[in-house]
């Protein structure tokens, strides 16, 4: 569905993501782990354009999308309609969830497909309610932000992305911001979208995605992939890479 | 046979005044000579016993020693502070001569002076209270439409300052350059005396809106520009990320969260703008300072502008109130 082609992103002298080639398949769950400042967020962030690649391809169904090259020779983004129109098929979770502290959770939900999709006010609402539904936030509807616990918001924040029915839903640490004893639900919603066949990218530290529901795994470090394969062989015994291997002991 | 009765009546009444005044005359003339006399030497009790011994006149009399001694008597008492006395002395002229003008004017200087200070400045305040809150309602207006505008414009400054676009940034940024580094006073005298010799001539009104206008403008676009910069990147990446383009976010997302951040230090602006319009009055505006100024110089009233303040404060407090409460209402979504 989505495939990344020599993927390239620098920040100043340090190489972030170098060279980078990924393919996402439709209904695949890709899980990304790493340690930190491995490259794997700023990957996401290049899927759904937040961040600007520095050379390499992005293509959609096939089609090179996003950028075009100027006169010299470098990749530009797109105007900005199309790259929020791409992104509009692509649901983000952020690590600090983000959500809009002016609005109650229902209306969090039901802004992108009103504003965005210019859907009715009705329509938006019987959607919303029943994404809420879904996560398990249908009394919460009515409260602002401020006033629910990181879970509860980390809930509304997914019921906010699948609001707008995308075809790839990335998720960006989803419970790092997270009390221990409030991971489990988050999880388990995001758990429950998996079996319910949504494409989905993980980027965690959180090696229960990984065991849990996971296709493939992607082990990342100084911008590479340097391992790529099923969850079973990342924590089988055989596992030969000295790098991956001191990582997992660290957070196993 | 009426020419008989005319003629017999002519005759008469001269001879009767005529005989009535021979009878008085040098009496009460002369007391009221002695009387003088005293007064210059000095010896005002004496001279007070004879200007009160001169009795008013019978009807059909000259009053006028009558008249002159009571008026000497009430000065000397007057000065004496015995009010209450000088008043009696007014008060028996005027029973005989309700329109004597000098009775009356010193009967009003015993009144004046027998009030308290706190009731004076109540009836002055009856007397010139309606001038000064119908220029207040200039002032208010002024107000009013400054502080619509200028959040409107100073808006679209704030935009064009944070825009990537540098040749519009720095345009904005000269504008606000210009308008917060120059006193308000130069722009309005710029405005209403300088252009027209360029050969744009405005009204007092038109002049002052814009001066004000601007000014105002100019800092609530930097206030402005500060509060959506204090609004958390990710705001606008999660903004983005469900699709919103860059003004949408701005619209939906970014802005409406800046309001409650915006409302105390815009109420602090407003509340100068209150007395900045005062400065207004210089360019031939008539508002409250103007209004207060010209019954000042008439009067030297001092309770004039004592009242002007007032009316100012007013205005402040009623704005420094609405406010709070505005800020509340906007926080609702905090949790507190």
């Amino acid at each position: 569905m989505i495939e990344l082609q020599g993927v390239v992103k620098h920040f100043g002298s340090l190489k972030a993501v170098d060279d980078v080639d990924l393919n996402i398949e439709k209904g695949e769950r890709i899980v990304i782990i790493g340690p930190s400042g491995s490259g794997k967020t700023t990957l996401l962030r290049m899927i759904n354009f937040l961040e600007k690649m520095d050379d390499g391809k992005i293509l959609l169904d096939g089609t090179e999308v996003g950028y075009r090259r100027d006169k010299k020779g470098r990749l530009v983004l797109e105007k900005p309609e199309i790259i929020s129109a791409l992104r509009s098929e692509i649901g983000m979770v952020f690590q600090h969830f983000h959500l809009f502290p002016h609005m109650t959770a229902l209306q969090n939900v039901m802004e992108g497909p009103i504003t965005v999709k210019r859907e009715s006010r009705e329509k938006a609402r019987e959607v919303a309610l029943d994404l809420l539904g879904k996560v398990g936030l249908m009394d919460k509807k009515d409260a602002f932000p401020a006033f629910l616990s990181g879970g509860q918001k980390q809930r509304v924040a997914i019921a906010r992305a699948l609001a707008m029915r995308p075809r790839l839903m990335l998720f960006d640490e989803p419970t790092s911001a997270l009390d221990p004893e409030l991971v489990g639900e988050v999880f388990s919603t995001i758990k429950n979208l998996a079996s319910e066949g949504m494409t989905m990218v993980i980027v965690t530290h959180q090696m229960g995605f990984a065991r849990e529901m996971a296709d493939r795994v992607i082990f990342m470090d100084n911008g590479k992939f340097i391992f790529e394969g099923q969850p079973g062989d990342l924590f089988s015994s055989h596992m030969e890479n000295p790098r991956v291997k001191t990582f997992l002991k660290k957070v196993l | 046979m009426l020419a008989g009765t005319l003629s017999l009546l002519l005759s008469v009444l001269p001879a009767r005044s005529a005989r009535a005044e021979t009878a008085d005359k040098p009496d009460r003339y002369e007391l009221l000579a002695q009387g003088t006399r005293l007064v210059q030497d000095g010896n005002l009790d004496a001279a007070l016993a004879l200007f009160r011994e001169i009795p008013p006149p019978a009807p059909g009399q000259d009053a006028g020693a009558f008249v002159r001694a009571r008026m000497e008597a009430a000065k000397i008492l007057f000065s004496r502070q015995e009010y209450d006395e000088s008043a009696g002395m007014c008060k028996d002229i005027l029973a005989k001569l309700p329109d004597n003008l000098e009775a009356k004017n010193l009967l009003a200087q015993v009144q004046a002076a027998q009030t308290p200070e706190w009731l004076r400045f109540l009836k002055d305040m009856k007397t010139y209270l309606p001038t000064l809150l119908k220029a207040s309602g200039m002032t208010l207006l002024l107000v009013l439409i400054t502080m619509v505008i200028s959040p409107i414009c100073g808006l679209f400054i704030a935009l064009g300052r944070i825009s990537r676009l540098k040749a519009l940034s720095a345009f904005f940024w000269c504008f606000i350059w210009m308008f917060r580094g120059t006193p308000l006073l130069l722009q309005l005298f710029f405005i209403y005396y300088g252009l027209p010799q360029m050969g744009v001539t405005l009204k007092p009104f038109t002049a002052a809106i814009i001066g004000l206008g601007l000014n105002y403008s100019a800092y609530l676009a930097e206030i402005m520009r500060g509060a959506i910069e204090s609004i958390d990147a990710g705001q606008m990446e999660a903004a983005k990320a469900i699709g919103m383009t860059y003004w949408q976010a701005m619209r939906r997302i970014i802005i409406p969260q800046t309001y409650k951040r915006l409302v105390p230090p815009v109420g602090n602006e407003f509340i100068a703008l209150i007395k900045d319009t005062a400065l207004v009055s210089t360019i031939a505006m008539v508002e409250l300072m103007r209004a207060a100024d010209q019954i000042f110089n008439a009067t030297f009233n001092i309770f004039i502008l004592v009242q002007a303040a007032i009316i100012y404060l007013v205005l402040t407090s009623i704005f420094t109130v609405s406010f709070r409460k505005i800020e509340d209402r906007l926080g609702v979504y905090e949790n507190r």
